[in-house]
């Protein structure tokens, strides 16, 4: 058999659609204990739906985007193997990068993967899996333990704990965004664009109390950043 | 109803179930294949190739579990289980605390995380499922150089939408001048993008040095007074059931 004749073969459309689904069922799980939870804590079904609504909607730009990714992988991996990958675990931004490296170790590059017969096919594979095992062990063994600390922190009385709560958040925006401004123009635009909208939906939201607008904020701001990338690149690119 | 501890007891146990089979399935699906096909690789092929990738992806992914895992609460079982954390479950589950104007780290939050992530994850495998059986008709359409370009910046939109969200405080404990605590984290790593060595996917791992940095410049300026920590009422948005 060829690397694609495995790669695309029934035996791992097959193995891959049942983690996919096993996956689902348990998003599912989830979703109804949180919503029940919700209910039990005393949220409004209409706050709950509304929470609905936000995810679903601002998953789509995401999920599209990540589509995207699973047509830069097809041609080197085949197709299941990469929709498992997308669909659980990885990360658009990371696979092709871990495939690309999984290839570089045979000596080749991940184009020509497939000149090195199925057995270069299941070397990436195992590679892929075992080298992003890491966090998932990490969380099963210290989860716990970090989510009950956390939760400790968060009924303290003491005020400087919710402020090292805080800190969490603002050491995110910390590293990511320096890093994405220093890439260029183009990047820098983008965002002030995207931070623009934002903004002003927050006012239209705040001040002149367009109320349904609060759920579509990180959404828009996504869509209209995006779409301005196109303007920047066209004028500055 | 159940209490705190029982809910969190219960979660927990889905959670640990779920991430176990995970790893085991995952780990099946490539053994399995290479099983069949008589195609395992040697343990020097697969060294060879798991070297460089483990030295970067094992810090990494780590450390994205120390980083994420307090801010996501339970909800990080899934957001690991499902993956694409910082371009879609993250900001999906900030963007539904600020709709639900809970404090991130308190059982409500978790609540609303855990609703948000799951949701996403159901319609992100749904997506992706469409985009395989649709693969040749849409494939033109999102190689178009209009949608590649803008996917190409979608980190900085995303980032952009989120910006304000992440350094203000909401919820029923407001932590008021927080983000003057990421001045000096935030010109840091500027300066370290631009001058010494780009970072990009090496957030995770930088997250580590710099949620402590962040911490000390906060005990810092908390202590002249700038950082105020206000106990608010309930969100208006938040119906109570009797």
């Amino acid at each position: 058999m060829t690397y694609f004749e495995v790669a695309n073969s029934s035996l791992v459309y097959l193995l891959v659609l049942a983690v996919i689904i096993f996956v689902f069922v348990l998003s599912a799980i989830f979703t109804r204990k949180a919503w029940k939870r919700g209910i039990e804590l005393g949220f409004g079904k209409e706050l709950l739906r509304r929470v609905v609504k936000q995810s679903l909607i601002f998953t789509l730009v995401p999920s599209i985007a990540i589509v995207i990714g699973l047509f830069a992988l097809a041609p080197a991996l085949g197709i299941p193997w990469p929709w498992l990958r997308l669909s659980v675990i990885g990360s658009v931004n990371y696979e092709l990068m871990a495939a690309d490296m999984a290839a570089g170790g045979m000596g080749l590059t991940l184009a020509e993967a497939s000149s090195g017969g199925p057995a270069a096919f299941g070397n990436i594979m195992l590679v892929m899996t075992t080298c992003i095992m890491g966090g998932m062990i990490m969380l099963l063994i210290f989860g716990k333990g970090i989510m009950n600390k956390v939760s400790k922190l968060s009924k303290s009385r003491s005020d400087f704990n919710h402020v090292i709560m805080s800190c969490f958040m603002i050491a995110l925006a910390s590293v990511f965004i320096p890093g994405i401004l220093a890439k260029g123009i183009i990047y820098i635009l983008t965002f002030l664009t995207s931070l623009l909208v934002t903004a002003g939906q927050a006012v239209l939201v705040q001040k002149f109390k367009v109320r349904w607008l609060k759920d579509f904020i990180l959404s828009f701001s996504l869509v209209i950043g995006m779409a301005s990338s196109i303007l920047w690149t066209a004028l500055l690119g | 109803m159940k209490t705190s501890e029982q809910y969190k007891n219960e979660i927990h146990r889905t959670g640990r179930i779920g991430l176990l089979i995970t790893i085991l399935i995952l780990i099946a699906v490539p053994v399995i294949i290479c099983s069949v096909y008589g195609i395992f690789p040697t343990f020097k092929e697969f060294f060879l190739s798991a070297s460089g990738l483990l030295a970067i992806f094992v810090p990494l992914t780590i450390s994205e579990v120390i980083s994420f895992t307090p801010l996501l609460g339970p909800a990080a079982y899934l957001t690991f289980i499902t993956g694409n954390i910082m371009n879609l479950k993250f900001p999906c589950a900030k963007g539904a605390m600020d709709v639900a104007g809970v404090t991130p780290g308190t059982e409500k939050a978790d609540v609303i995380a855990t609703l948000s992530v799951g949701i996403s994850s159901m319609l992100t495998i749904i997506i992706i499922a469409l985009g395989v059986l649709l693969l040749v008709p849409i494939e033109p359409i999102l190689q178009l150089p209009a949608v590649k370009t803008a996917t190409e910046y979608m980190l900085p939109a995303l980032f952009g939408a989120l910006a304000l969200s992440l350094l203000k405080s909401t919820g029923e404990i407001q932590v008021k001048g927080a983000w003057k605590s990421g001045i000096v984290p935030f010109i840091l790593i500027f300066i370290v993008n631009v001058f010494i060595y780009p970072l990009s996917g090496l957030e995770g791992v930088v997250l580590l040095v710099i949620i402590p940095l962040t911490i000390l410049c906060s005990r810092i300026i908390y202590k002249k007074g700038w950082i105020k920590v206000i106990y608010g009422k309930e969100p208006e948005d938040i119906e109570v059931i009797e």
